[in-house]
């Protein structure tokens, strides 16, 4: 007997079809080539055989590409405005340790230091139940960032692969009260567990990708005024969006008004600093140059975040590297940030 | 090849030719290079030649200030060539190492045929007009027909016309049929609206395929206007469609059919198809095809004549 539960793969649908009736299920899915979080539509599990990671991060439940903030309508009495309707409780199926340390990261964000209206009731709502990856790609470094690659403390329910079945742990108290009400799942024996941890041990060590994270705010902050360095790193970069937008911890945004005749929405969306209209001001943008938008970047997630949030807003997922069109490999260039006195300056 | 390459490079450099080199060096992931763009002549050795050299690297040349050795497949070639018509760059400030191009493979076929992803494979190798994948001791040959990028396939010139220094021998173009866009052609417009709602409907508009185009040299994009705004920056699929539709008529005459939009796309829209059509209407309306010629006057800013629409006059 031990205090943990586990499932036969085979019965996964059969959870999947009880939660189905208090929240809308998302379990990874693939369309033409792309893997995202998408709706379970009530029978397929063939993702536990294919599914590594997705393309698009679990953040897009949370924080959409777009979504309508309020929309409005002008009549003689002045606007009317309308907010959209509450979206249901979520539960996400298979979410990956890297990318559930990254919604706690964008929490730091979005509910410590202010509370967002339309992030936090789809956050505080959901369940997240994780699914250690036991098959990490080349481009995962999450164990430098302090992250196993099937532990997580950023989930309410911790699946491991132990063969036909998965050991389920209860990590938070909504875990617990999820399992409590869910039938067909099994009392956990002690070779369960030992396996489990067999299993995270060898995932662990699966993932050879490194980077070195101690001392990075130091090192990036005597170096931040090295023109030459940060334009020779960002020659390649071609100023495109996809490291950011598809980063599970980049939440930055935009936020567009469309009016047609007398009506219209807000619409908010995502947005990335590695564009030039990112900083545009009516007479000038700091960051016209691609190498201050390079180096924001890098600086924002080594060095800012953790400078004032205590964490480092990346989390080893290597979306960022997989994705780019030039190979553009922040590990490379984390180890490439010279070595120098410090001498703290901030512009 | 690489070999010459290599000592072409460090001669350039040395004898002051040139004041910068783009060329490929390995990548950090399996089968993957990266643009090289460097000063010292040292870094000549990291130059490689492979089956992976997927940039089109001329995407550069607009940003980098001086006289460059760049090397350059026939697509490449051909978009340095529209890039000197279109006065975006001089002829006599490049030097074009051409690489005559037997293809480049595409990993996402590969991937699909093995039923793996790249990391998971051991080797891929080229080996005439065949590729052999190595996985877990098991060897699977293909022809190449069935792993080099579409537009490899449709490829008129891969050995490019412009050069300073040919690399290697002459290689014939492959020239297969372009299934995807004849399927297509052949839906009612009412489907081909639908395929395009779904496509588009992922599109998250990180601009990768503007930003990695060498035809798209704007130095102000209309979707980046905001006074009037053209369109919303938000990725609504109407939207993402007239930046489709809209970068497509803007690279019309410019576009050399490289394919470095589709292939950069990281939600795999087929972006070809739209860029690869308009490539053929305007071959068929105008008979001009872009970077063949460096002496030709651009075809959309330019004026003949004998042209029909009065309101030009």
């Amino acid at each position: 007997m031990t205090n943990n539960k586990k499932v036969n793969k085979k019965d996964i649908g059969k959870l999947l079809s009880q939660w189905s009736q208090e929240f809308a299920v998302f379990v990874p899915s693939i369309e033409s080539g792309v893997a995202t979080m998408a709706r379970w539509e009530g029978k397929d599990t063939s993702f536990l055989d294919w599914y590594r990671n997705t393309v698009i991060p679990p953040k897009a439940n949370f924080l959409p590409p777009m979504e309508e903030m309020f929309s409005f309508r002008k009549d003689r009495e002045g606007y009317n405005i309308e907010l959209p309707p509450n979206g249901g409780k979520q539960l996400i199926f298979g979410i990956r340790p890297c990318d559930a340390r990254a919604l706690a990261i964008i929490d730091a964000n979005f509910k410590d230091l202010y509370q967002d209206p339309y992030y936090l009731p789809r956050r505080s709502s959901a369940v997240l139940i994780g699914v250690g990856c036991t098959n990490p790609y080349d481009s995962c470094f999450c164990t430098s960032l302090g992250i196993s690659p099937a532990e997580s403390a950023d989930v309410d329910l911790m699946l491991t692969d132990i063969g036909d079945e998965f050991l389920v742990e209860e990590v938070t108290d909504k875990g617990k009260k999820l399992t409590a009400k869910t039938s067909g799942l099994k009392e956990a024996t002690k070779d369960d567990e030992t396996r489990a941890k067999e299993i995270k041990e060898t995932s662990y060590n699966k993932v050879t990708r490194k980077i070195n994270a101690e001392g990075i705010v130091d090192k990036l902050l005597a170096s931040f005024d090295d023109q030459d360095y940060w334009e020779k790193v960002a020659a390649k970069c071609i100023s495109c969006g996809i490291c950011t937008l598809l980063c599970p911890t980049c939440y930055c945004f935009d936020i567009n008004d469309e009016l047609v005749r007398q009506q219209g929405a807000r619409f908010r969306s995502w947005d990335s600093c590695a564009f030039p209209l990112y900083t545009k001001m009516p007479m000038e943008n700091p960051r016209q140059e691609k190498w201050r938008r390079v180096r924001q970047k890098v600086c924002h997630k080594f060095g800012f975040f953790p400078m004032n949030l205590n964490i480092i807003a990346c989390t080893g997922c290597g979306r960022c590297i997989r994705l780019c069109p030039v190979n553009w490999d922040i590990t490379q260039v984390l180890e490439s940030v010279p070595v120098r006195e410090a001498k703290p300056q901030i512009h | 090849m690489e070999q010459k390459l290599r000592s072409e490079v460090k001669a350039l450099l040395e004898q002051g030719k040139v004041d910068w080199i783009i060329g490929f060096e390995p990548g950090s992931l399996k089968f993957t290079t990266t643009p090289l763009i460097t000063k010292d002549k040292n870094d000549a050795e990291r130059l490689v030649i492979n089956p992976f050299i997927v940039n089109n690297l001329a995407n550069f040349l607009t940003e980098i200030m001086g006289r460059v050795g760049i090397v350059a497949k026939g697509c490449d070639s051909r978009s340095i060539v529209s890039l000197i018509q279109d006065n975006k760059v001089a002829r006599e400030d490049v030097v074009i190492l051409g690489v005559p191009c037997t293809g480049v493979i595409d990993l996402s076929k590969v991937e699909k045929l093995m039923g793996k992803d790249r990391d998971e494979l051991n080797d891929i190798a080229r080996e005439g007009d065949k590729v052999i994948i190595r996985v877990s001791g098991k060897k699977k040959e293909f022809p190449s027909t069935q792993v080099l990028f579409n537009h490899c396939l449709a490829c008129e010139s891969p050995t490019p016309k412009e050069y300073d220094i040919l690399l290697g021998e002459p290689t014939p173009p492959i020239l297969a049929a372009q299934e995807r866009i004849e399927k297509l052609k052949q839906m009612t417009p009412e489907q081909r609206w639908g395929f395009w709602e779904k496509e588009l409907s992922r599109c998250i508009r990180c601009y990768a395929c503007r930003n990695v185009c060498p035809a798209c040299f704007c130095q102000r994009c209309f979707v980046e206007e905001t006074e009037p705004q053209w369109v919303l920056p938000a990725p609504r699929w109407q939207d993402n469609l007239i930046f489709q539709i809209v970068r497509n008529i803007h690279v019309a005459g410019r576009c050399t059919d490289c394919g470095e939009c589709e292939r950069a796309c990281p939600v795999n829209i087929p972006l070809r198809s739209l860029t690869r059509e308009m490539y053929d209407i305007v071959g068929e309306l105008f008979q001009f095809k872009a970077g063949m010629d460096k002496d030709a006057l651009p075809l959309m800013t330019h004026y003949e004549e004998k042209e029909a629409e009065d309101f030009f006059r």
